[in-house]
């Protein structure tokens, strides 16, 4: 049991992960990540989780390194449809605030749209 | 014992019925010789009689008739009384035994003379006496001898008396009256002559008669003489007195009278007579009315009779005799042929049925024996020779059902080459219930990290049932490479059996697949008995498994799938029914249940000695009428070590300080947990823990360099997990450290520490301690079953 990445480029980019993210397989993710955020920060980063079935720490730290490339140049890392046992790590160590995590990705283009709105009507 | 041979039943048969005969025989002779010898002896005394008789009138006839002459010749001369002495001299001259003579003159009667007048003259010495019985004193006229004659007018003869003072002898005396013829009175007796006859010659006579060899006589006067006279005939006298001496002469006189009346002429003297038997035979003698009776002892008798008996008994003695040579020998004749048939088939042996048959040329029943016997000789030879061909095919039946056998157990997998040794136990056993049998079990590696195995009963036993099973075998093996999974490969072994099983078989299979990391078994089974599951604290269970069909039976078959898991030190036992139907002499069956309450009473889990155990226990007290084979196999992985007490199961982990120690463990705890029924979202957050707690330790112990031992345990409570994760590492506490704060803005946020944060959240408690120079962390959670 390991871990898939495939990987969306388009915007919003987005990172479906299936298998399990632990200390073994979160250097893959991380090398998947650096490609992705190099070159300019991409605004907008979506996980799928709803293949993943184990995280541990070492995942967890992948997706706040996301937000910290992504997030303080106000993009936005949302996680899309995480496991219950996923979400319960994901929500003890508040890995991704709570408006970041979406039951599914309609929910999600929901809020994106919200969003992009929100900016252009305060641009 | 006499009727044992043929010749004691032939001599007893026909003694039993000759000897009767013969004896029988022999007794109506000596009857008929004793009556011929009785009837001998009356004509024997009859003719004695006879001649006695006859040399009396001899003696006594001419006597009579001279006298008479005389009597006539005084009748018609009438001589002078002068004459009558001349006359009387003349009867004496004529005959001699006549002793004395009178005439005696009658006075009485009419006519006659008057005086008195009876000369008499006698013998005496050698001169003729002379005396006239005239006298006074001798009234010669009325006396017997003159007037018996005198008034009966006809001569008689006297009884004999005993003349004493005369002749001194017994005489009997003849009288004849004479008579004169006058005108008148007719004839008119005129006197009587007459002779006294001595008997001297009578007992002379008498004396000269032969009775034979032991005859006894006496002639005798008749019974109205006042003195009888009696004179014994022949030897009588010497032979009485040997006889019997004291017989009495008298009784045997008064017996034959007694006889004479009943006119009996033969019978024996009364016992009052004599103490001897002896014949008394009685004649009467027509001439002087005396009597004849003759002794005739009757040993004497019968003396002959006796030795005529005595020479028929030896020639019958003889003739017996011979009877039973010819006897023994026609017995002989008969059973010696047949001791010899008798010794010949006794010589006979296992070894050497080929004996020589005596060579009987007669068609008779010992010939036809002989022929039987030999028949049955030769059809025995025939018999032994085809039973040795036989054997010796049985024999080479046997050497190639050996080899067979040993085909066969080459066929099983060999247990000192188990795959995935590091990992897994395997044990099996397999008796066949004949040489060869139609159980298989087998096992093998199915890809990197599974083990297949499998136990299979065909139906039947024997040759068939073991080629059919190494057909399964083959099919097992070739076609587990393309089909990993249980459920397929029976399947697919069903459609490939059925594609040739012209003689109907079938097969019961069970055919499971192990994971030999995750502990995880996928089972299918073809109507074969579930297996049996041992965990390493000692429970049994039966493995739930939803049967398909038997192989052979449909051509297209579904097998549902079923799941369980190992954890270290469980052990799956799958076997054929040779086992559960092991039966007892009272009929009861060794049975599932006993099997799984062996399986709970071993002392472990370790598979060879379950195999042993059950097959220990199903031998004692039980015996297995089928194949009879165990498989067992336990997930043994060399690192852990499992260790049961009451109140807890431990499973001891020695890790290394790689990262792959991290997966393992990881992999080891899911095995655990899932096979001890823990809910998969707690197996999940006690993963989480362990990798959390285990890449802190590794990262300290990698930043501090060198080797280091490193474990963790898994204790399982009824109502608790422990995981205790031990390093001997420097010291080294991760809940020393702060929390993170994951309030903080991203930009600020710290990245470490979440890990210990996940664990801490996730546990009911965790504790640190520094045991004797080994970190100890110690992790509780409240075991939240399925």
């Amino acid at each position: 049991m390991s871990l898939k990445i495939f990987v969306d480029s388009s915007d919003p980019s987005t990172i479906a992960l299936a298998g399990r993210l632990d200390s073994t397989t979160a250097p893959e993710l991380d090398a998947v990540l650096d490609r992705a955020l190099r070159g300019g920060g991409k605004a907008r980063m979506v996980f799928d989780l709803s293949q993943l079935e184990y995280i541990s720490s070492a995942g967890i730290r992948c997706l706040i390194r996301a937000r910290k490339a992504i997030e303080p140049g106000g993009g936005k890392v949302a996680v899309v449809n995480p496991q219950p046992a996923v979400r319960k790590v994901l929500d003890i160590v508040k890995a991704i605030p709570h408006g970041g995590i979406f039951k599914d990705t309609a929910e999600l283009d929901e809020y994106l749209d919200a969003m992009q709105k929100k900016v252009r009507d305060g641009e | 014992m006499v009727f044992n041979s043929i010749r004691g039943r032939l001599l007893f048969g026909i003694l039993a019925v000759v000897v009767p005969i013969y004896a029988g025989a022999l007794y109506m002779s000596y009857q008929a010789t004793q009556q011929r010898l009785e009837y001998q002896a009356e004509r024997d005394a009859d003719e004695l009689a006879a001649r006695l008789a006859a040399g009396m009138d001899a003696v006594i006839r001419p006597i009579e008739g001279g006298i008479r002459t005389v009597a006539g010749q005084l009748e018609e001369i009438d001589p002078p009384r002068e004459q009558y002495a001349a006359r009387i001299r003349g009867i004496l001259a004529a005959w001699p035994d006549v002793y004395g003579s009178t005439i005696a003159v009658e006075t009485g009667s009419a006519g006659a003379s008057s005086t008195a007048f009876a000369p008499y003259l006698y013998r005496q010495a050698d001169t003729i006496g002379y005396s006239d019985l005239a006298r006074d004193s001798y009234a010669y006229q009325d006396l017997p001898w003159y007037r018996r004659a005198a008034d009966s007018r006809q001569p008689v003869w006297s009884l004999p008396y005993f003349d004493a003072g005369g002749g001194e002898t017994w005489m009997v005396t003849y009288s004849v009256p004479f008579f004169r013829r006058l005108p008148e009175q007719g004839r008119s007796l005129a006197g009587v002559v007459t002779a006294d006859l001595a008997l001297t010659w009578m007992r002379e006579a008498s004396a000269k008669v032969s009775l034979g060899p032991s005859g006894m006589g006496w002639l005798m006067s008749p019974p109205t003489t006042k003195q009888p006279f009696v004179t014994p005939i022949g030897a009588t006298v010497d032979r009485i007195g040997k006889f019997d001496a004291s017989l009495d002469t008298q009784a045997i006189r008064r017996a034959g009278e007694q006889m004479l009346a009943r006119k009996v002429t033969l019978a024996l003297l009364p016992a009052d007579i004599t103490s001897q038997p002896v014949y008394l035979a009685v004649r009467d003698l027509q001439t002087l009315d005396w009597r004849l009776m003759l002794l005739l002892p009757r040993a004497e008798l019968l003396a002959e009779a006796r030795k005529l008996l005595q020479r028929q008994l030896w020639l019958g003695a003889v003739g017996l005799l011979v009877l039973i040579g010819a006897i023994s020998l026609v017995a002989a004749a008969i059973s010696r042929p047949v001791h010899a048939l008798a010794d010949a088939v006794g010589a006979a042996s296992e070894d050497n049925i080929a004996f020589p048959l005596p060579d009987w040329q007669r068609r008779d029943e010992v010939g036809v024996l002989t022929d039987a016997l030999r028949r049955m000789r030769d059809s025995l030879q025939k018999h032994i020779r085809l039973r040795a061909e036989s054997l010796a095919a049985e024999a080479r039946l046997e050497h190639e059902l050996q080899i067979a056998a040993s085909i066969q157990q080459s066929m099983l997998p060999k247990q000192e080459s188990s795959p995935f040794s590091a990992s897994v136990r395997v044990a099996a056993t397999l008796l066949p219930a004949k040489q060869v049998g139609g159980d298989l079990y087998d096992y093998f590696v199915a890809d990197d990290t599974q083990l297949l195995f499998a136990v299979a009963d065909v139906s039947d036993k024997g040759i068939p049932a073991a080629l059919c099973m190494a057909r399964l075998s083959a099919l097992l093996r070739t076609l587990a490479p393309a089909t990993p999974s249980p459920d397929r490969l029976l399947h697919e072994l069903n459609a490939r059996f059925n594609q040739a099983n012209d003689a109907c078989m079938f097969v019961t299979l069970g055919c499971g697949l192990l994971n030999v990391q995750t502990g995880r078994i996928r089972y299918a089974s073809a109507g074969h008995d579930p297996p049996l599951l041992r965990t390493c604290e000692g429970t049994v269970r039966q493995m739930s498994v939803e049967n398909g069909p038997a192989i052979g039976i449909e051509a297209v078959a579904h097998y549902p799938l079923a799941e369980t898991f190992l954890a270290p030190g469980d052990t799956i036992v799958a076997f054929t029914d040779g086992v559960t139907e092991a039966s007892a002499q009272d009929g009861s069956q060794f049975g599932t249940d006993r099997l799984a309450a062996v399986l709970a009473n071993a002392d472990d889990g370790a598979p060879d000695s379950l195999v042993r155990t059950i097959a220990e226990a199903a031998a004692s007290g039980f015996r297995a009428s089928d194949d009879f084979t165990v498989l067992a196999i336990s997930l043994s992985p060399s690192n852990v070590t499992v260790r049961h007490t009451e109140s807890a199961t431990r499973w001891l982990a020695q890790l290394d300080s790689s990262a792959d120690a991290v997966a393992q463990t990881q992999q080891l705890l899911r095995t655990i947990l899932a096979a001890r029924d823990v809910s998969p979202e707690q197996a999940g957050e006690i993963e989480l823990i362990a990798e959390e707690l285990l890449t802190n330790v590794i990262r300290s112990l990698h930043a501090r360099g060198g080797p280091a031992q490193l474990s963790l345990e898994c204790a399982l409570t009824p109502t608790q997990i422990v995981l205790t994760v031990a390093d001997d590492g420097p010291q080294f506490d991760p809940l020393a450290h702060d929390v993170p704060e994951l309030e903080r803005a991203i930009d600020e946020r710290e990245i470490g520490g979440l890990g210990i944060l996940l664990v801490r959240e996730l546990a009911d408690r965790c504790r640190y301690a520094r045991v004797d120079g080994r970190n100890v962390m110690e992790i509780r959670l409240h075991r939240t079953l399925m």
